[in-house]
């Protein structure tokens, strides 16, 4: 199978002791002799097969690049990392070439200045010196590294005023704007799209001064991650559609933040001038994210200016909401509150921090009411929520590069998760790993073994009598991943009964004790921190014991309608935006804010600090970007101020106040950035076995099957302009005939 | 020699402007309150009025610049500035034309000329241009029950 056909273009002998030096990835499992080799005379002992280049970034030189990237596979087409090598007549692209036992390597000597200053100049010469116009100013590769290593002076007279050549655009669709003339040919992109994305849409055509990159026919490039090639992108050839010409990179406030769209939570950077974001960036984290993010993360953020709630209203005699005072809305909703009392619930949505749902339980727990739900459901029969490695991606997100067999139960981890579904591709690219789904056959950009969508095939594998079965004992380190959207599902508990047995029965085959097997991919980012704070999963409580006021912590897919509540039901809304209804098919009528009767307006994850906790584990927290607009406030403040009108004051009144109730609740709450292991799986799959429910014979199926279906999914890209351009480009694309 | 001739700048001079100076304040009262709301006291012919009721005064005596002055009508109180001089007087005031309006018949009349309005900057009544930008926020509108 040619899973890495750039890495065999190279022709080197033994690709498992190379693929550590190309790709950074620390698996050899032979350990040779390290050689020494002298960078600029310092001496460094390295693993054969190290490149020049990280020969060299091991003593700290940094040798200049635009085509190499630590995570995309060697071209060397730039030729910018030409280094000189004692006794070596010309010198070598130290991205490409593997160190030679005590090589002499000089960096900074005249031939490697001279080779630089060389290359520097035939780039410039094709490239237009529109610095002033282009959205990289400032943060452009080309524009930097110019500065540092080229001549002082240019060669480059157009003496026929023919111009310099010139590269039509091309339309790539809604995401990235294109100014082929700036292009470099490093080729980056292309690298990217066929080997993290999986889309082989970017090529290049022509050769010498005709070589241009593109698609070939007209066609977008559209993939859940394509926006990455704008930070791939060493010049201004590939920059952002809805940035273009917004703001310079020196003008902008960068927060360092954690992205809510998916339950991966992601690494970001948000970037934002005069109280406005203006752009989401990834943010390095090996762990989670890599150096990526999906789209739906990147160019969602136009959603949070969109359909904001900027005051608090009040339903009047007339049913309208109108606006009033915060004073109005507190006392309001306080009254009926104090008039339920136990009979009041509450609902969090999606992206509710662990913040405001620490308070929210608190108050209605001092109201004495325990209906506190989750949109998103998990099975309470068997260990239920009790047990936290039932509701884990137990492995880690990083752990999948472990793992040879990847099994994927009820899933689409690309559009559910697209940083995971890049780290399976990696994983099934570089390690010889395989991957089995079980569910609707889709897209995955891998091969994959089909196993249908039968929960037949489920309960078969569950008792050991399918052929695949063969396959996950003989795996060393086999992994299985349950899509959480299957807990919506009236088996649910059966399923994760069935995949739980499963596990147990291969955790005694495989070698490795600290192997887990069992994953859940959560849906959304705010379940597991809602689970482990102790909400009931899913809203069927509420169904079954109507109460007289809920409580919608920026609940708004509808899982609770008016029809499910009493007439004279108060709600409450407490949130930060309120979908669009035609947007949403299938939806209609009354959700989250519309069918409210108070409206108290929240923040989003860009303006507050709040604790999330990924779908493996990880507390991570988000900072405060921007202000939240109007008269909006943070959420669990105004869930504190809430309580003050009640008379129940809830004991924190700042935010170190309300982490450490955090922490009392459950510790691994405030240990930001490390995930917490979960265990118990055995007494899991022992109370699993008390499970009565059956399988039913409905097949599995997922919500999220294509690229159309990935744009929006929440109350922020649902109200994002871009995310609905996007799902219209796919639309088109569709009718296309390429 | 003429004794009753008073010698410019002798003390006599001095003394003679000073009580002329308290003769047109409206005596020593009137002196008292002029150097605290004016903080300067200077005698003067009065050139004329404006409908506003400021009152303009020359003397050539000052040097050019400090020889026309206005004093502000009592209905501005302490709140006075340069803003409420009326363009018809903001020629004369800045020796454009020595000739004051009423009897300057080159000045055009019509019946649209809108009353001089002083300057309302730092007050409720100053001017804001509407804004051209979008706005940062586009809020939720509840739907109509």
């Amino acid at each position: 199978m040619l899973r890495a056909p750039l890495q065999k273009a190279l022709s080197l002998p033994n690709l498992r002791q190379l693929s550590p030096a190309l790709r950074g990835i620390s698996s050899t499992p032979v350990q040779l002799e390290k050689i020494e080799v002298f960078v600029d005379d310092k001496p460094v002992l390295v693993e054969p097969g190290t490149t020049v280049l990280q020969a060299a970034a091991m003593v700290g030189v940094e040798i200049p690049r635009f085509c190499y990237h630590e995570r995309l596979a060697v071209a060397g087409n730039c030729r910018m990392c030409l280094v000189e090598v004692e006794k070596s007549p010309k010198p070598v692209a130290a991205c490409a070439m593997p160190v030679m036992k005590g090589w002499r390597i000089k960096t900074n000597s005249d031939m490697t200045k001279k080779a630089r200053e060389g290359v520097m100049e035939f780039l410039l010469v094709n490239h237009p010196l529109d610095c002033p116009i282009c959205d990289q100013g400032g943060e452009c590769d080309l524009q930097d590294q110019s500065m540092a290593f080229g001549s002082d002076r240019s060669r480059f007279t157009d003496i026929q005023f023919d111009g310099k050549r010139a590269v039509e655009d091309k339309d790539v669709g809604p995401l990235i704007k294109t100014v082929m003339t700036r292009c470099i040919h490093c080729t980056r992109c292309i690298r990217f799209a066929s080997e993290v994305a999986g889309v082989d849409d970017l090529g290049t055509t022509g050769r010498g001064s005709d070589m241009q990159i593109g698609t070939y026919v007209e066609k977008f490039f559209l993939s859940e991650l394509s926006g990455n090639v704008i930070d791939l992108c060493p010049v201004g050839a590939l920059t952002s559609k809805p940035y273009a010409f917004t703001a310079r990179p020196w003008e902008t406030r960068k927060t360092e933040s954690v992205d809510v769209m998916d339950a991966l939570g992601s690494n970001i950077v948000v970037s934002t001038r005069t109280g406005e974001v203006l752009r989401i960036l990834p943010r390095l984290n090996e762990d989670v994210n890599e150096e990526w993010i999906s789209d739906k993360s990147r160019f969602s953020c136009d959603g949070l200016k969109r359909q904001r709630l900027v005051a608090p209203m009040l339903k009047n005699e007339n049913g309208e909401l109108v606006t009033v005072e915060w004073e109005d809305a507190l006392v309001g909703v306080g009254r009926a509150l104090l008039r339920a009392g136990e009979k009041s619930a509450a609902v969090a949505g999606g992206l509710a921090d662990a913040e405001a749902l620490v308070a929210l339980k608190d108050l209605l727990n001092r109201l004495g009411s325990e209906a506190l739900c989750t949109e998103h459901t998990f099975p309470q029969d068997g260990s239920g929520t009790d047990l936290r490695s039932s509701y884990l991606l137990n492995n880690k997100i990083a752990g999948i590069e472990d793992a040879d067999l990847i099994l994927l139960i009820g899933t689409n981890p690309r559009y559910e998760a697209p940083l995971l579904n890049a780290r399976i591709r990696k994983t099934w690219i570089h390690k010889e790993c395989d991957v089995a789904l079980l569910g609707p056959k889709v897209d995955l950009s891998y091969d994959y073994e089909h196993l249908g969508d039968d929960t037949t095939t489920l309960k078969k594998l569950a008792s050991g009598q399918h052929p695949f079965n063969k396959k996950l004992s003989a795996a060393k380190k086999p992994m299985i991943i349950l899509g959480g959207q299957q807990f919506g599902r009236q088996d649910a508990a059966a399923i994760l009964a069935a995949v739980q047995q499963l596990s147990q029965s291969l955790s005694s085959s495989i070698n490795d004790k600290e192997w887990k097997i069992l994953n859940v991919l959560q849906q959304v980012a705010s379940q597991v921190a809602a689970l482990d704070i102790g909400y009931k999963a899913g809203v069927s409580a509420i169904r079954e014991d109507p109460p007289q006021v809920l409580v919608l912590l920026g609940a708004d897919e509808g899982t609770i309608t008016r029809a499910d509540l009493p007439k004279d039901c108060f709600v409450v809304y407490i949130g930060k935006l309120s979908v669009t209804l035609n947007l949403l098919p299938g939806h209609h009528g009354d959700q989250g804010a519309s069918m409210a009767d108070a409206i108290l307006p929240g923040a989003t994850y860009t303006e507050k600090q709040g604790t999330y906790v990924n779908t493996e584990g990880r507390t991570q927290q988000t900072l405060a970007a921007v202000t939240p607009p109007g008269m909006a406030r943070v959420d669990w403040k105004i869930i504190r101020a809430l309580s003050e009108v009640l008379g129940e004051s809830l004991p924190y009144d700042n935010l170190n106040g309300i982490r450490q109730r955090l922490t009392e609740i459950a510790p691994h709450l405030t240990r930001y950035g490390s995930a917490e292991d979960a265990n118990y799986f055995v007494q899991a799959v022992e109370l699993s076995k008390t499970v009565k429910a059956q399988l039913a014979s409905t097949p599995l199926d997922v919500k999220l099957k294509e690229l159309q279906d990935f744009f929006m999914t929440d109350a922020i890209s649902r109200a994002s302009p871009t995310m609905a351009k996007c799902v219209q480009a796919v639309l088109k694309q569709k009718t296309s005939k390429y | 020699m003429a004794g009753n001739v008073v010698r410019p700048g002798s003390l006599a001079d001095k003394l003679q402007r000073f009580k002329r100076i308290v003769d047109q304040s409206g005596g020593w009262k009137g002196l008292f309150l002029r150097v605290a709301r004016i903080d300067e006291v200077k005698e003067g012919r009065l050139v004329g009025v404006d409908k506003f009721g400021n009152k303009y005064y020359e003397n050539p005596m000052y040097f050019l610049g400090r020889n026309r002055w206005v004093e502000f009508s009592d209905r501005y109180g302490y709140d006075y500035d340069g803003s409420q001089i009326p363009a018809e007087w903001y020629g004369w005031m800045h020796y454009k034309t020595d000739r004051i309006p009423s009897e300057d018949p080159t000045r055009p009349k019509y019946k649209w000329i809108k009353d001089h309005e002083e300057n309302h900057t730092g007050t409720e009544r100053a001017y804001v241009p509407y804004s051209t930008t979008r706005s940062k926020i586009e809020a939720w509108k509840p739907p109509k029950a």
